[in-house]
């Protein structure tokens, strides 16, 4: 793509959600990789217990926003964020602040299965055993409900000492979920986490996210635009590193206000 | 206009070249193969007369005396595995130092100035080493580490026992700790390597949950790669186990067990190196037994580590 969008060439629509259920709220942030800038004064607001899908086309910018999100890019060197992030009300941004701390409130899965090197069972317990030291049972209970809640348990429940490799793709996963939300994040971050997945898994891990979100407050970012339709309440539509319309997912996809969105999400490229 | 019509050969026009290149080809891995195999019956045959004469002996007995002509290999070969197993136990960590911080924390423009660097040294001719330890090292430990050790250490203590020894610097010790040094920068660089085998995906999974650098190191990273890693430290066994000029400079080649961590002692390859000059008869047939045992012992722990390694690689 050879186009340049520059403040004056793109129209943005954003059509916020309620303030007051805002957890979550970007304002003009930058993204830079060794000085390449990836991210243009990019706005997003994330609404509690709800779902919210980025979508756009490869390159756009989408899984770098929620990779500022956690600061899971400060692990590396040559990157830098520039703006506003506030996680109720606090710059999540702030050098200052432990990125550890803040990532054991903002959780994240990945593109592939990551499981660890050790049994299901301590892979679901690795995050709640960085933060708290509880007895057995109860350690025990939170296992078991995050399982639940990642709709594994059934399927796990009589070998949770197996290695957490030996599952099914799939299976492997929803156990990263499980393990994500068994540290009881505020926000789950899922990076295109269905692509490596085939329909079934894909379909369970979608029932999985629309569950989770009577308890957790979900960014997805996916590829897939029927999913986007399937499980996200609000969408963000990016392009070029600019967040081109965010809205009711409803609304960008059945009236998109701007020509950009009305091409992608109709087919016409991408 | 067409192009004329020319004849269409049945096979390629250098498909007659094909079987030369195979014959080339498995010409040369058959070399190595019996190259090897002539190392391995050389070693078989011309050790036969010693092993056939002392038997069990060999494996057992420390007195090694050319005078009698009556030669057990227990000495040296208990020397090797010691001096192997010190290096190791003290390489290990300063490695898994090196290659984590190359990896993990170090500045990105530092850090591949600082692998390369890193694999440079492990190239450095061992007979420096070994200069470095008979001139350097050696006096310095000497004067500054034993001697004052064995004065303020009480006469008869377990302790004493430990570092008892000719305050000369050459002793099992010192050659392992130049055993260490020369094996420390091969073990960093192959460990680097297998650390950047870690899916990135997997490493951020660790930061995402929370962790704090080590947690994810200790607790992830590292067990990620444990079976690679035993491979790495066969590797460096390896080396250890047949290296020879600089241990036959600095171990100080006594033929008996040694009695103590400052003791002197010898390994076979320095035995090996020291003697074979001057044998003959029974006395070479014993070195080139002692030379048996050494490559049964390399061959074994090399063979375990290419295993472990490649379950890495497709585990």
């Amino acid at each position: 793509m050879t186009e340049t969008l520059t403040p004056d060439t793109y129209e943005r629509f954003m059509t916020e959600p309620p303030a007051e259920g805002v957890i979550l709220r970007a304002q003009g942030l930058d993204f830079f990789y060794n000085g390449y800038q990836a991210l243009h004064g990019v706005d997003l607001p994330i609404a509690k217990n709800a779902v919210t899908a980025l979508i756009g086309p490869s390159g756009c910018g989408k899984s770098t926003l929620l990779r500022v999100l956690n600061r899971i890019y400060a692990l590396y060197p040559g990157q830098k964020a520039e703006g506003q992030v506030t996680l109720d009300g606090e710059d999540i941004l702030d050098a200052r602040k432990d990125p550890a701390a803040l990532r054991s409130r903002v959780g994240m899965v990945f593109q592939k299965p990551t499981p660890f090197p050790m049994s299901i069972y301590d892979n679901v317990a690795f995050g709640i055993r960085l933060y708290e030291s509880l007895p057995k049972k109860q350690l025990d209970e939170r296992v078991e409900n995050a399982l639940r809640k990642a709709a594994l348990w059934d399927e796990v429940k009589g070998k949770l000492k197996a290695s957490g490799q030996s599952l099914s793709g799939g299976q492997q996963q929803r156990l990263c979920v499980a393990r994500g939300i068994a540290v009881e994040p505020e926000i789950l971050l899922l990076d295109e986490p269905a692509s490596a997945l085939d329909p079934i898994s894909t379909a369970k891990l979608e029932d999985t996210i629309i569950e989770l979100k009577r308890d957790y407050t979900i960014v997805i970012v996916t590829h897939n635009l029927q999913q986007a339709a399937r499980v996200a309440d609000y969408t963000g539509f990016m392009f070029l590193g600019r967040m081109i319309e965010f809205g009711p997912t409803d609304e960008v996809f059945m009236k998109p206000k701007a020509k950009r969105t009305e091409d992608y999400v109709g087919g016409r490229f991408g | 206009m067409a192009p004329p019509k020319t004849q269409r050969l049945e096979r390629p026009r250098g498909a007659w070249a094909d079987p030369l290149f195979r014959a080339a080809c498995a010409g040369a891995a058959t070399f190595v193969l019996v190259a090897l195999s002539g190392i391995i019956i050389f070693l078989t045959v011309d050790g036969w007369p010693a092993l056939q004469k002392f038997g069990l002996g060999f494996f057992t007995s420390t007195e090694w005396n050319p005078v009698t002509d009556i030669y057990g290999a227990a000495g040296p070969i208990v020397g090797t595995l010691i001096s192997s197993a010190l290096a190791l136990a003290m390489a290990l960590p300063l490695a898994m130092g090196i290659a984590v911080f190359l990896v993990e924390f170090c500045p990105r423009a530092l850090s591949r100035p600082v692998a390369v660097a890193v694999e440079l040294l492990a190239g450095v001719p061992s007979i420096i080493y070994g200069m470095w330890g008979l001139f350097v090292l050696a006096p310095f430990f000497a004067a500054k580490i034993q001697t004052p050790l064995m004065m303020s250490v009480p006469d008869g203590s377990w302790l004493s026992k430990l570092i008892q020894g000719v305050p000369n610097g050459a002793n099992v010790f010192t050659a392992s700790l130049i055993l260490a040094l020369m094996i420390l920068p091969y073990m960093a660089a192959v460990f680097r390597e297998l650390l950047l085998t870690v899916p990135a995906q997997v490493r951020e999974s660790a930061y995402a949950l929370g962790s704090t650098p080590f947690e994810a190191i200790s607790k992830v990273v590292l067990p990620y790669v444990r079976t690679g890693s035993i491979g790495v430290i066969m590797l460096g066994l390896g080396r250890a186990l047949g290296e020879t000029m600089a241990v036959t400079f600095i171990i100080g080649n006594s033929h008996v067990f040694p009695k103590s961590l400052f003791d002197s002692g010898s390994t076979l390859a320095s035995t090996i190196a020291n003697e074979f000059q001057e044998a003959t008869g029974m006395h070479s047939a014993a070195l080139v037994a002692c030379g048996l045992v050494l490559f049964m012992i390399t061959f074994s722990v090399l063979a375990i580590a290419r295993g472990l390694l490649s379950a890495q690689r497709y585990g």
